[in-house]
């Protein structure tokens, strides 16, 4: 039995990784920080313990449109470190919160004024002038919002991306990307409008974007048309017209119903290097080169066998499952999610793959996980799952790697694995 | 390591079913073209309208389910214009309509525009909207039996529609439009509406009665429109008392409100609005 409200639905490390957020339906924002080595626990360096847990978004309501809006957080990304305190954005539908996150560990005591509960003393009982002085006391991290960027979309944002100049951040909906600035909240700037005059002619929506590693002035957003742009901000205030479009084309005897829907883009990550980016559709995971824009230079299959089952897919909705993809920090393995709490790697260079499973039956904490297969056909062996035995209730959309580290994080439903590399 | 999955022969497959619940032509692969390109529109219809929730639906969900929906109907509509018997083709590029996979900014080639389609009632609200249904050509009596297995194989496998075999030869497009959803989504009951009925099967043009009782207005009323800006569209659904999709004799039904002539033959129902249709035809076909 599992709240719906805790199903986690984002991930996100740090630019250290010492730190790793997760958003969840209900709105909250959970926090784990590694532990530190230690001497004496030298086999404890490496966990990742709970640093703070806070409720970011409520339920709200639109008056205009008599409709909820979700609590769900959406996406969290963090922004580099740069003084004691941490600073994460995180976005629901409709808001962009911007919160810190600091420690505070020592409290002033022996107010003048007041007591040390808090009351206020007896005005002719204080006779002498009291300093309040910085006493230690435990721990505390405390998450303050410290910006909130509201009422700049219309529609269900689905990315934000901070800039890698550190002043600005993209939100991108299903129709706009908007560029803030991430101390001002009251104006942001339109930089991509693909809504058409009318609405009737919509056929293609945004389902992804994000700023470009090193080139500040970059950015790529794709589309539900399985079409991703590359646009150059220097180039046209309205980035409308596209520097670069990627787009492979279609493999005419793949063609059904549901071409299209499968070819949409759920998630596109630059690589760290920001020479690549990779896509992720609902079938496959492709690699493209920015200097090469008519066909991806790799192309994963994730799990081809539910190519024949897609009209059961459609039918329970299964179809529209946005699944995310992550590159390791050296870029040489890139990693996502599928169904039954299985989630795949693919090493970019020895194309080997592995399928592995998120779940507690089938692995103790500090066991090695053990390669999963699906069996399609014919005789299935032993430890084989058969592709209809495959719970397509237990999904793994968000998984994210440790900027530098063999450490992943893979979110199923409301639990959250964390596995690294065996530690010799 | 591991390897990749085995490519998967059609015979392989029927042997591995297991327990698990296959989809309605995952299980049939030999289900023919037209009765899986009517599965999935009617799967198309029945999931967008059902989008009404209390929460802002996906609009990527919607865009995709009538970007699918529309590809169907431009298969339908081409077969038709045609006057091809409808050939069983698995590939699904039987149709002439060439849908293009989309390339820079420009949209995909659209069906070829079919002016002598018989109109069909719209009310007058829905002029403004884009809610609208197009009648199939009519002169097809080859094609009245593959209509029939249509909509008799739909029937099993449809949501209980509220007219068992209905008259019209119809498709139907819609869009949402934004203003009144508000109203709709909050008592609606899901999915189960006439909008199930109403595309539970592809109708013989000439038959019933069931065309009759139909209300245009009760049928897209549970279209969900938030998921547009309000801004321009008007609203195109009348509010009528909730009604069962069981019969299609209830008195909650309301005649077509800008049917100037009402007759069992359902292809003179609306001639008055061909223009209206025309116009609204343009726009889905060129779009």
């Amino acid at each position: 039995f599992c709240l719906s409200a805790d199903i986690i639905s984002t991930v996100e490390f740090d630019h250290t990784g010492e730190l790793l957020a997760t958003g969840d339906k209900g709105g909250r924002v959970v926090i784990f920080q590694r532990e530190q080595e230690s001497k004496n626990q030298p086999h404890r360096r490496g966990e990742y313990n709970v640093y703070s847990t806070f409720q970011s978004h409520e339920p709200e309501f639109d008056y205009l449109k008599s409709l909820e809006i979700e609590e769900k957080i959406n996406k969290i990304r963090w922004l580099p470190q740069q003084n004691a305190a941490y600073f994460l954005l995180s976005t629901n539908d409709k808001t962009v919160k911007l919160w810190k996150i600091s420690e505070r560990d020592k409290r002033p005591e022996g107010y003048n004024l007041k007591d040390d509960d808090g009351r206020i003393r007896d005005p002719s009982t204080i006779t002498t002038l009291r300093v309040p002085v910085l006493q230690p006391m435990d721990l505390m991290v405390e998450a303050t919002p410290r910006r909130v960027f509201a009422n700049a979309h219309t529609y269900h944002i689905n990315s934000i991306s901070v800039n890698s100049d550190y002043e600005t951040y993209m939100s991108a909906d299903d129709l706009r990307i908007n560029l803030w600035n991430l101390e001002i909240t009251n104006r942001s700037f339109n930089i991509v409008d693909i809504k058409p005059a009318n609405m009737e002619e919509l056929t293609e929506v945004i389902t992804a974007a994000e700023f470009h590693p090193s080139q500040c002035n970059t950015f790529v957003y794709s589309s539900s048309k399985g079409t991703i742009r590359l646009c150059d901000m220097r180039a046209l205030a309205l980035c409308d017209k596209h520097s670069k479009f990627f787009e492979e084309p279609e493999d005419p005897s793949n063609r059904s119903f549901f071409s299209e829907i499968i070819s949409s883009i759920s998630d596109v990550k630059f690589s760290h290097s920001g020479r690549y980016m990779m896509t992720r559709d609902y079938l496959t995971v492709k690699v493209w080169d920015l200097n090469m824009e008519n066909r991806p230079i790799e192309t994963y299959q994730v799990h081809d066998y539910l190519r024949s089952k897609l009209c059961s897919l459609y039918e329970n909705d299964c179809i529209f499952d946005k699944f995310e993809c992550v590159w390791n920090g050296s870029d040489s393995v890139i990693m996502t999610g599928s169904y039954n709490n299985f989630f795949r790697m693919f090493d970019r260079n020895t194309k080997r793959d592995v399928t592995l499973e998120a779940s507690r039956e089938n692995s103790k904490p500090r066991a090695i996980l053990k390669p999963r297969k699906v069996c399609v056909g014919g005789k299935r062996r032993k430890d084989e799952i058969s592709v209809d035995s495959l719970d397509f209730s237990k999904k793994i959309l968000h998984t994210a790697w440790h900027p530098s580290e063999n450490i992943i994080a893979v979110a199923a439903t409301n639990n959250l694995y964390i596995f690294q590399d065996k530690v010799n | 390591m591991l390897g990749r999955g085995v490519k998967r022969k059609l015979s392989d497959y029927d042997e591995s079913m297991a327990a698990g619940p296959p989809g309605p032509f995952d299980s049939s692969p030999a289900l023919p073209y037209p009765q899986q390109r009517q599965l999935v529109l009617n799967m198309c219809l029945s999931k967008l309208q059902s989008c009404c929730l209390k929460v802002e639906p996906s609009l990527h969900r919607s865009v995709l389910l009538s970007n699918t929906l529309r590809q169907i109907q431009g298969e339908m509509l081409s077969e038709d214009c045609n006057t091809s018997p409808l050939a069983v083709q698995s590939d699904g590029n039987s149709c002439n309509v060439d849908i293009n996979p989309y390339v820079g900014g420009n949209p995909p080639a659209t069906p070829a525009h079919i002016p002598d389609l018989p109109p069909l009632p719209i009310c007058s609200q829905a002029e403004e909207a884009n809610l609208m249904t197009v009648l199939s050509d009519n002169g097809m009596p080859s094609t009245i039996s593959s209509h029939l297995r249509v909509a008799g194989f739909v029937k099993d496998m449809s949501p209980p529609p509220a007219f068992p075999s209905w008259a019209e030869n119809e498709e139907l497009d819609f869009f949402s439009s934004s203003s009144s959803s508000e109203d709709e989504g909050n008592d609606r009951p899901a999915g189960s509406r006439s909008l199930d009925s109403l595309f539970g099967s592809f109708e013989i043009p000439n038959s019933t009665s069931y065309l009759t009782d139909l209300a245009f207005d009760d049928i897209f009323e549970d279209i969900d429109t938030s998921m547009y800006d309000s801004s321009d569209f008007t609203s195109v659904l009348s509010f009528t008392a909730p009604r069962s999709s069981v019969s299609p004799s209830e008195d909650s039904l309301k005649p077509f409100s800008t049917c100037s002539s009402l007759s069992t033959n359902g292809t003179q129902i609306g001639i008055t609005d061909l223009n209206d249709l025309d116009h609204i035809m343009e726009i889905l076909v060129k779009s």
